[in-house]
Formats: C-alpha cells, sequence, structure tokens
C-alpha cells in the first residue's frame, strides 16, 4: 500500500494508512455512528485509558495491521522492516523508559570515558536466543557495525554513521561492549533506543529478513510480508515469560474494516491505526471495544522549506508563526484533545521540555511581511487524506492567518504518493511525527544542517554548535540547558510551524488488560486478556 | 448471422486492446513508479536507478508495452514487481475467490429478482408492487459500500453471525473463505437485484397484456401457470441483457465490497497493484475485466439472438 516507511526512525509514522478509500471508510464510520448514538448518545466521551488487572494466563492476542509492501522485512535494520512485530521478537541494548530516560535492557549498565568518547557496556548474563544460542557481546558487536554498514542502508545510519564506523565496535569480553566514538557524545546510549537497533544474532544478516530470532518475549511461528503472521511465547525469555501464549497479525487494508473487525470481535487491537475522532467515539461506545489514549503520541507539523521562497526570508517564517492562533487549530484539527505545540516540537512530558514561546501577533507579523516586501503573501498549504487531522489543521491555519493578511491556498494532493511527492519538496505542507524518541536524536535529526530528514531544510550554525556542545557536556543538567536553548532556537528561528501535540487514540477489545505503549511500541510482556468468566 | 459474430468479435477484441492502453497510460501519468514505492524514501539514488534498469522501467514506455503485449499474447502476464511472484497464478487465485462471490451474488440475485418481479407485475399498481418498486428505487439509489456497512452492522456488530471481515489470505481453501462470502454478496446482490426487478416487472406486464396470455386464460389456465410455462420465458428474454450487464458490473463494484469485507478477491488485488505501480499486475487486471465485459455482452445477444427467432431474422436481413 502507500508504504512511505523511508521516514526513518519514527517519522510520522503509520507509513502506510489505507487511504484511497479512506472518505468510504468515514461515511461509514457516520452511519455506525448514527446507528449507535440511540444507545451512546451522540456525544459519547472517547475513554482514555486502557484497562489494567491481571490477566488470565495464556490466550491469543489477534492483531490487525494495514498491510506493507510485499518487500517487507523481519530485519529490524531495514527501512522497510515490519515494525509490529520487531517489539515482541527482539530485544535492545537500552530501551526508553516510561518516564523518558534512558532503561537497561540487554544492557545493564553503561559508562563513559571522561571526555565522552569511549563507551562501555555491561551485557546482561544468561540471556538466549529463539534457536537456543546464548547471546553475547559478538553479537551486539554485529548488530552496531551492520547499522552503519551501507551494503544494510539502514536509517539509522543516518544518525550513527558520523559518530562511528565499523572498525571502531569491539568485544573485548564475552559480556562487555566498548563503542570508540569520533567524536565526544554523552547522548550516545540515547541513540541505541531506536527501532532499528534491535539486536540480531551474530552472522544473521542473510536471513533475519524472514528467520526473526531474536531475544524477545516471542519468537516467529510464521510470516508473509504483507500478509498474516503468527508469534509464540518464549518460555526462555530473561524477563520471564510472557502472559499471552500468542500473538496473530493480520493485514486488514481498509482502516473501516478494521474498525469493523474489532467492534465484531474478529481482532482485538488495532495496530498502525491512529483512528479519527468519529470513529474513536463509535468504538468507544461498544460494549466490545474501547479506546486506548497515548497522550502526546504525536506532533503536527507545518514544515516551511527554508530552501524555497518565499521561506528563504527569516522574515517571512517568523510572520508565518506569529500569524496563527494554535488554540484555535488545536480546537479545530484535534477537537480540543491535545495540547498547544507553540512551535517546540518537543513535547511537554519530555524531562528537557521548555516552556518557552512567543505569543500570538497578527499585527506584527503584517508589520514583518511589509519590511520583506511580501505584502498580501499567498501561499499554497499541501494536505491529503493520509492522516485525518491533516486537512482540518491546514483549513484552521488558513482561518487563523488570514487575520494577518495572508490568504492560504489549501491543495489536497493524492495521499499515496504524499511523502514522495509533496513532503520536503512543496514550500509548505502538513505533516507528522511519532513523539517517544530520545530529545537528542530528534533534534540531530529532524532540525540539524543537512540532515536526511530535516523537513524543513533548515540551516543554522548557531543550532548546530548547540548540539555539539550538548553532545560535550557531561553533566546532565546542564546538558538539559542547551537541549532547552536549542528548542528556543527552533521556536525562534527555525522552519517548523509545530500548532499541537495529539494523542494517539488506539482500539483495542474490552478484554485487553495493561496495553502500554512508550513512543510507538507495547509492553509484549505484560499485555494479556481478561479472564473469560 | 456469422458475420454478426464476427463483427462483435472484432469489436470486442478491440475493447480489450483499447483498455490495455489506457490503463498503461493512466499508470504512466500517476506520480511515483514502483522503484520509489518499494524502496522507500531512504534509498538512494543508485539503489532506486539498479531497481529501475532491473525492472526495465529505464526504457521507454512504448517499448514496455509493446514487449507485455508480445508475452501476454502467449498467455504470459511476466511477474510482480513488488512480490516477484507470478502475475497469472496470482491474479487466478483472487479471481478465484471473487468468482464465489460472483457466483453466490448472480444465483441470489436472479431468483431474488424474477421472483419479486414477477409479484410486482402481477400485482402491477397494487401493496405489493408498490412494496417491491419502492424497495428497489431505494436499493439502486444507495452504494454498495453503505449497504456492506449497514449488513456488517446489523449481521456481524449487532447479531454476530456473519464474519465483518476476511481475516484469511488469497490462498486460504474456498471451504474457509466460504463463512465470508455470503455478506459481500449479499452487499451486492442488493443492489443487482434492485436493477433486475424493474426489467423483470415490466416484461411481466407487457407480457401479461399480450394476447396468447388471453388465448391461455380463455383456455383456462390458473395465472401461476400461465406465468410459469408462457409468460415467463417470454419475459425473461430482455432481462437477459439486464443481467449481463449486471455481471459485468459486479467485477468492478466488487472491488468496493471486497476493500470494505478484506476479501482476498481481484478487486483488493487491483488496488495493491494501484498502490504499488505495480503494472504487470494491473494491465493483466485490466485486460480480464474487460475481457469478462465484452464476452457477458456477446453471451447476452447470442443468447437472446437464440432464444428469440425474431431477431435472428431481424440480423439476418440488415446483415
Amino acid at each position: 500500500m502507500s508504504d512511505t516507511r523511508g521516514q526513518g526512525p519514527g517519522h510520522a509514522g503509520p507509513p502506510r494508512r489505507s487511504v484511497l478509500l479512506g472518505g468510504l471508510g468515514a461515511l461509514g464510520a457516520a452511519f455506525l455512528a448514527t446507528g449507535c448514538s440511540q444507545q451512546g448518545g451522540a456525544a459519547t466521551a472517547i475513554s482514555s485509558t486502557a484497562a489494567t488487572g491481571t490477566p488470565a494466563p495464556g490466550g491469543l492476542l489477534r492483531i490487525a495491521r494495514p498491510p506493507a509492501s510485499q518487500a517487507e522485512t523481519l530485519d529490524p535494520a531495514s527501512s522497510l522492516s515490519a515494525y509490529e512485530y520487531l517489539g515482541a521478537l527482539y530485544s535492545r541494548l537500552v530501551r526508553v523508559g516510561p518516564d523518558g530516560e534512558v532503561a537497561p535492557d540487554l544492557a545493564t549498565e553503561w559508562d563513559s570515558s571522561p571526555d565522552g568518547t569511549t563507551w562501555t557496556f555491561r551485557l546482561r548474563e544468561d540471556v538466549t536466543f529463539h534457536d537456543g544460542r546464548p547471546f553475547s557481546s559478538a553479537d551486539a558487536a554485529y548488530t552496531v557495525r551492520r547499522l552503519v554498514d551501507p551494503e544494510v542502508a539502514s536509517p539509522q545510519a543516518g544518525v550513527l554513521g558520523p559518530l562511528l564506523d565499523p572498525g571502531s565496535v569491539e568485544a573485548p569480553d564475552e559480556r562487555t561492549l566498548v563503542i570508540e566514538l569520533s567524536s565526544p557524545n554523552f547522548e550516545f546510549p540515547s541513540l541505541l533506543t531506536g527501532y532499528n537497533c534491535y539486536v540480531i544474532p551474530e552472522g544473521s544478516g542473510g536471513s533475519i529478513g524472514r528467520g526473526g530470532v531474536g531475544t524477545g518475549p516471542f519468537r516467529l511461528e510464521s510470516f508473509a510480508p504483507a500478509g498474516r503472521g503468527r508469534l509464540t511465547a518464549f518460555p526462555e525469555h530473561w524477563e520471564g515469560r510472557p502472559v499471552l501464549d500468542a500473538i496473530e497479525f493480520y493485514s486488514v487494508a481498509d482502516v473501516q474494516a478494521r474498525t469493523n473487525a474489532l467492534l465484531a470481535g474478529q481482532v482485538d487491537l488495532l495496530s498502525q491505526t491512529n483512528l479519527d475522532f468519529a470513529t474513536a467515539r463509535v468504538i468507544s461506545a461498544s460494549s466490545r471495544a474501547t479506546i486506548a489514549r497515548s497522550t502526546n503520541a504525536q506532533w503536527y507539523v507545518l514544515p516551511m522549506l527554508c530552501t524555497q521562497e518565499p521561506f528563504t526570508d527569516p522574515r517571512v517564517r517568523q510572520a508565518m508563526k506569529l500569524a496563527y492562533d494554535p488554540t484555535a487549530v488545536l480546537k479545530t484539527a484535534l477537537q480540543g484533545t491535545g495540547v498547544e505545540g507553540h512551535d517546540n516540537p518537543v513535547p511537554p512530558n519530555d524531562p528537557s521540555w521548555t516552556d518557552y514561546s512567543v505569543d500570538r501577533d497578527p499585527e506584527r507579523a503584517r508589520a514583518l511581511l511589509k519590511e520583506a516586501g511580501r505584502e498580501d503573501l499567498r501561499i499554497d498549504l499541501h494536505t491529503s487524506s493520509y492522516d485525518p487531522v491533516f486537512t482540518p489543521m491546514a483549513l484552521a491555519y488558513k482561518e487563523s492567518a488570514a487575520e494577518a493578511g495572508i490568504t492560504v491556498d489549501v491543495r489536497t494532493a493524492s495521499a499515496d504518493s504524499y511523502y514522495t511527492r509533496i513532503w520536503m519538496k512543496k514550500p509548505l505542507c502538513a505533516t507528522y511525527w511519532y513523539t517517544g524518541r530520545p530529545v537528542d536524536q530528534m533534534l540531530n535529526q529532524i532540525f540539524r544542517s543537512g540532515s536526511s530528514y530535516n523537513e524543513t531544510a533548515w540551516s543554522d550554525e548557531g543550532f548546530d554548535a548547540l548540539l555539539d556542545d550538548a553532545r560535550r557536556t557531561r553533566d546532565t543538567g546542564r546538558r538539559r540547558t542547551l537541549y532547552q536553548d536549542a528548542q528556543r532556537h527552533i521556536v525562534d528561528n527555525g522552519g517548523a510551524m509545530t500548532p499541537m501535540f495529539a494523542d494517539r487514540l488506539v482500539g483495542i477489545s474490552r478484554d485487553v488488560l495493561n496495553y502500554r505503549e512508550t513512543g510507538f511500541e507495547f509492553d509484549y510482556l505484560n499485555i494479556g486478556l481478561r479472564a473469560q468468566s | 448471422m456469422i458475420a454478426f459474430i464476427g463483427r462483435r468479435l472484432l469489436s470486442a477484441t478491440t475493447t480489450i486492446a483499447l483498455s490495455a492502453v489506457l490503463v498503461f497510460l493512466a499508470v504512466q501519468a500517476l506520480p511515483g513508479d514502483v522503484a520509489t514505492q518499494v524502496l522507500g524514501q531512504d534509498a538512494t539514488p543508485e539503489a532506486v536507478a539498479a531497481l529501475r534498469a532491473q525492472l526495465d522501467l529505464d526504457q521507454p514506455a512504448a517499448q514496455r508495452f509493446l514487449a507485455w503485449v508480445g508475452n501476454a499474447l502467449q498467455g504470459d502476464f511476466g511477474t510482480s514487481l513488488t512480490s516477484g511472484e507470478s502475475v497469472s497464478a496470482q491474479v487466478g487465485l483472487h479471481l478465484r475467490n471473487t468468482l464465489l462471490i460472483a457466483v453466490v451474488t448472480v444465483f441470489t440475485a436472479i431468483t431474488a429478482s424474477i421472483v419479486l418481479g414477477v409479484v410486482a407485475g402481477l400485482y402491477r399498481d397494487r401493496w405489493p408492487d408498490l412494496l417491491i418498486s419502492g424497495v428497489s428505487l431505494i436499493g439502486m439509489s444507495v452504494p454498495e459500500f453503505v449497504v456492506a456497512t449497514l449488513l456488517v452492522l446489523l449481521l456481524s456488530i449487532t447479531v454476530p453471525v456473519l464474519p465483518a471481515v476476511v481475516l484469511d489470505e488469497a490462498g486460504a481453501p474456498m471451504t474457509d473463505l466460504l463463512p465470508a462470502v455470503w455478506l459481500p454478496a449479499m452487499a451486492l446482490a442488493v443492489v443487482m437485484t434492485a436493477y433486475i426487478v424493474r426489467m423483470a416487472r415490466t416484461s411481466v406486464i407487457d407480457v401479461m397484456a399480450g394476447e396468447f396470455v388471453t388465448t391461455a386464460r380463455l383456455k383456462g389456465l390458473g395465472t401461476w401457470r400461465i406465468v410459469t410455462r408462457h409468460a415467463l420465458p417470454s419475459a425473461l428474454l430482455p432481462t437477459l441483457n439486464v443481467i449481463a450487464m449486471n455481471i459485468a458490473w459486479l467485477v468492478s463494484g466488487v472491488v468496493v465490497v471486497e476493500n470494505v469485507f478484506n476479501y482476498p478477491g481481484i478487486g483488493q488485488l487491483m488496488l495493491e497493484a494501484v498502490y504499488s505501480r505495480d503494472l504487470p499486475v494491473l494491465q493483466a487486471i485490466a485486460v480480464l475485466s474487460a475481457l469478462i465485459y465484452v464476452v457477458c455482452n456477446l453471451a447476452a445477444d447470442l443468447g437472446a439472438m437464440a432464444l428469440n427467432p425474431r431477431l435472428r431474422t431481424r440480423e439476418r436481413s440488415t446483415s
């Protein structure tokens, strides 16, 4: 389907949602909504959290997901990896904890040399791969080297490549991994939390795409690209046996069909599906399914390409930002279910977030445009049905910016080629990213000069210097201050307008217990099903 | 007669050839190609160029089209650009699944519509007719995905007796797919029935006003006997054409319905092929659809000719 997964470590996310018939699906949802309103009340509130409790041991969790391309693979390093499977099959050296900090996974502890160039990871003992082989530092070293191998073409190579080369990764003994960096970096461990960094057995690069051998809580029973797959519990998993006996994945192209499957009790969870509000209300009102809300799970952006007219002029960019009212955009596009972004891409629940913001000022925007010789600015804003929020966001922006004398023409592009033809090509469009990644990776990958996912093509030496300073700074508090300075720099000078952070609305069965999401991966170990009475 | 058949065959072939050309041109006009679609945005320009060369996408469009036609004439529809599997096998499998729906739909729709049409015709302007005509008018105007959604709401969610979506893959045994066939077939049959009912009703009214019916009545035959033995065969004639047109429509209507039910048929395969710009699959499906369309029409015409001697003579006199 519309596979635009090159969006890297967590670009905008459900990358290949079925879109051609999205309009039909929405209509269908509206029909269902009317059908259900008699019992549920027209304004059914969307539930906020998934149920927790003690699940029944065992059970089968059935997950519907949008079909990816026929070329998808279980190789975690690949840009075409089937990432719904990854968290169940594999473990990383380190992961992001619920508090947003780097937490142990296969590595129990890590430390750097005083100058921040040599990193030593102590690895967990008594971990085995699904094929019975013991996990050792050789596997970890192989995995890291492979990430920067140009042959593998991993999206993570752009992040790690500038920092290390394959020769600088060593395994001095069974339980130790040493990585020599080319420049000091005290944020380095956070860069290994990306979903491309799952550990695979040494030498398995050729077979991992279909084999899926990892150290995760589930092992692979079957897998078909863009089709069905089945995983079974791995009893020897180092964290203990998972609650569930098995997980089955099904491919369902249409979002409405996925919703119907959940409502009819054919599946328990809709993965990679951020539901629109109408559908979410229908699901909340049903007796069989509910909504699990993932707070601030994604941020919505209107990136201005700083290399294209009229955004080459920083005054025009500033005017565009001053012109709109984030509260109004939030209200229209998300019906208020989110928080304002104030052009800062770091989510408010991130440990290094700063509350810096610039108040809306249409008059100042008007003056800036006049100064730049761009009075009566007229600009195309591209959107698509790729995500249900894009178009409402664009229209809300248009209305808001009109008060500053800016005329915005909203243009709808084809959804299945949106990320290849519009994004990073047109001067102004609508897009979004998943949150839940370390601040260093996010700022470096999306805002640093020349980075592959720098969607605004913004290039600012002062900003890059702040990031370099932060990486060189050992003191955590001081480093945090530098990342906050960097955020202010983005708000004042950057090309991205970030009106809001949105909750992700995930459809799950009422029988599912302990659904927890960190970033866009969930807790496969503790998720389970309610005991049937 | 033979000249007529020959002419029809010629126009049929032209239709199929034209549809292949049009589909090829339409896909060329789509933004993006299979190489960018398969590799995603992380792909280096070199990787995209290599894949394009490997798939012959760097050749001129006309040359690729001619090569494809050459192979297709020998029954080789090539391999899918995304899965690497044989197009014929893939299309065959999905077509089998769609035929399963089609057969159920056609039987349900024809049976239901002829019964309802005859009843409406016999009770012309009385309440059974008004009810049937009214409902069929609604059935005609409501798009099939709405019917499908309502059926799911009714029979999968409120009273869960049938599955809302198909979770099986295209290669699943027919017996596994069977429970999933009823809802899509019903959704399509509702729309199809609505059309045929109107046709059958008019035919029955015409025929019942005919002289031979009066004669039969005078002979003392009962109404139902007249209808089944005399009126129905004559009434069916013009209905045939409508049925044929509807079977052809089924091939396209099924795309929407298969998407709603996630049914692994030809419609779903076509959607996937459009998304991934999988030209060989798309062309094979287009040619196949054109073929079905043309064959259905041809069969309807020839069938009508075989059943109706007057049509046969008229054709002879004009040719």
